[in-house]
């Protein structure tokens, strides 16, 4: 269970401060899917980094009681100066699981063949997607965070990465962050709204995309 | 501060990722890779170290230059590049902070042992090197020279914290650090010893754990062939503080991070 109370987050540009998130709560509960819509700006991404534990919230309180996931986006989770082989070494370390089951997963869904044992700034975007969504999905977590990152890479990638994560991990929670009304439609149960910071949740998928295309 | 103490085998192991990944990042792994932990300070030590010796006496006070030099020279170069690396040392590692398990003392951790590590090779390797060629003799007193050098880079360790937790908070900590660390060379104790001071000011001095540090440390390269003042149980005490404040600064670092 996440549960997120009175969730405010301010930055301070330029002597202003500037409110991102505005008291927004709700709650994910085990193997819920709850989908994150909203136009550029509306706070999405500053709430998935305050979920995702690595900006604190100004004020409000984020309960975990299970594990959630580094945002599953194109720049998360890696270091470009290392090589695909030293970032799973890195992730297997930290995270007590074996390099080489790290490896085989990773070699099996990313596809990316002898590029691993190149620093990843020279991947093509593509490829980073499908690196970042393959080293993320080979630790288990309890609930995925993901930005916007299945709008990446090519369709077998796109097939591949439905079945592991909607098919295989279908008892997992899931925040998803997307502008694709099918892919919400189709997996997620619940929407949060975004709007200037503020959150509306919807228990109908259907009636928040509705809301979001009428702002 | 709880957090600081978590399981310590899952730290122990954190840290030990932090740091394999910052040699690899740092050093590369073609070429010499791992080399340059040692090298890269010796490339510093070496030339500048042997120019001072040949522009200055061999003897100044009555007191031989080379020991001198040599165990003044490498905490310089421990307490800048400590403190360097620690300059918004939170907001770049960010990304790190999304697993959970990492915190940002632990990166602070990694990056401190990475350049202890590297310095104290280089204090090694360059004795090994002088004492071969009949610049340098074994230090007198070997226990009180190690408790010197402890206090030094407990103090790197204690400044870098604030540094770079003031670091995060305003740009003045940066703006700052570059003439402070250079300035150092002349107030920390370096070129002088507190016998040569005037009584007044010698009081002043000896407030700095720096200055603290470096006296212990000539006692023990030089034994008793001059008088020291180093007080281990102050410089204890002070550096204590002093890690305090810098454990504070940096909890609250995390407070003003923006993430990408």
């Amino acid at each position: 269970m996440i549960s997120a109370i009175d969730v405010v987050k301010e930055y301070r540009t330029e002597g202003r401060v500037r409110r991102a998130v505005n008291g927004v709560s709700f709650n994910v509960a085990r193997g819920e899917k709850l989908a994150l819509i909203g136009r550029n700006g509306a706070g999405k991404s500053t709430l998935i980094r305050l979920l995702g534990g690595v900006e604190l919230p100004t004020s409000g309180t984020i309960e975990q009681t299970m594990s959630v996931s580094w945002p599953l986006a194109l720049q998360g989770g890696f270091q470009g100066s290392l090589t695909g082989n030293d970032n799973m070494r890195f992730i297997a370390r930290i995270y007590n699981k074996s390099f080489d089951d790290i490896k085989a997963y990773v070699e099996d869904f990313a596809e990316l063949g002898r590029y691993l044992s190149e620093p990843v700034r020279v991947y093509s975007i593509g490829m980073r997607a499908r690196f970042a969504f393959a080293l993320s999905l080979a630790i288990d977590f309890d609930c995925y965070l993901i930005d916007e990152v299945i709008a990446a890479g090519d369709q077998r990638f796109h097939r591949r990465s439905h079945e592991e994560l909607f098919e295989k991990r279908a008892d997992r929670s899931l925040i998803l962050a997307s502008h694709m009304g099918e892919i919400i439609k189709s997996y997620c149960s619940r929407a949060l709204l975004m709007h200037h910071g503020r959150g509306s949740l919807f228990n109908d998928v259907d009636l928040a995309l509705q809301a979001y295309n009428d702002l | 501060m709880h957090k600081f103490w978590r399981d310590f085998a899952t730290q122990r192991r954190v840290v030990g990722a932090l740091l394999i990944r910052e040699i690899y990042t740092r050093f590369g792994r073609q070429g010499l890779g791992f080399g340059w932990i040692v090298l890269e300070p010796l490339i510093f030590a070496i030339p500048v170290l042997l120019v001072w010796s040949v522009v200055r006496n061999p003897y100044e006070h009555g007191i031989a230059l080379m020991p001198f030099l040599w165990s003044g020279y490498l905490p310089i170069l421990l307490f800048r590049h400590v403190g360097s690396r620690m300059l918004l040392f939170v907001r770049v590692n960010a990304g790190l902070l999304y697993h959970r398990q990492v915190t940002i003392f632990d990166i602070f951790l990694a990056r401190c042992l990475l350049e202890v590590i590297s310095n104290l090779t280089a204090v090694v390797a360059s004795f090994a090197l002088f004492y071969g060629v009949g610049l340098l003799d074994l230090p007198r007193d070997l226990p009180m020279f190690y408790l010197g050098y402890f206090y030094m880079i407990w103090w790197a360790a204690a400044v870098g914290l604030i540094v770079g937790g003031l670091s995060e908070r305003t740009e003045w900590a940066e703006k700052f650090w570059q003439p402070y660390s250079y300035l150092y060379m002349f107030f920390s104790g370096f070129l002088v010893l507190a016998v040569w001071l005037p009584d007044q000011l010698r009081g002043w001095a000896l407030f700095q754990p720096s200055f603290q540090a470096y006296e212990m440390i000539r006692a023990g390269m030089l034994g008793n062939a001059v008088k020291t003042y180093g007080d281990p149980a102050y410089t204890g005490w002070a550096l204590s503080v002093l890690t305090f404040i810098g454990l504070l600064l940096m909890r609250d670092s995390r407070k003003y991070l923006v993430a990408e």
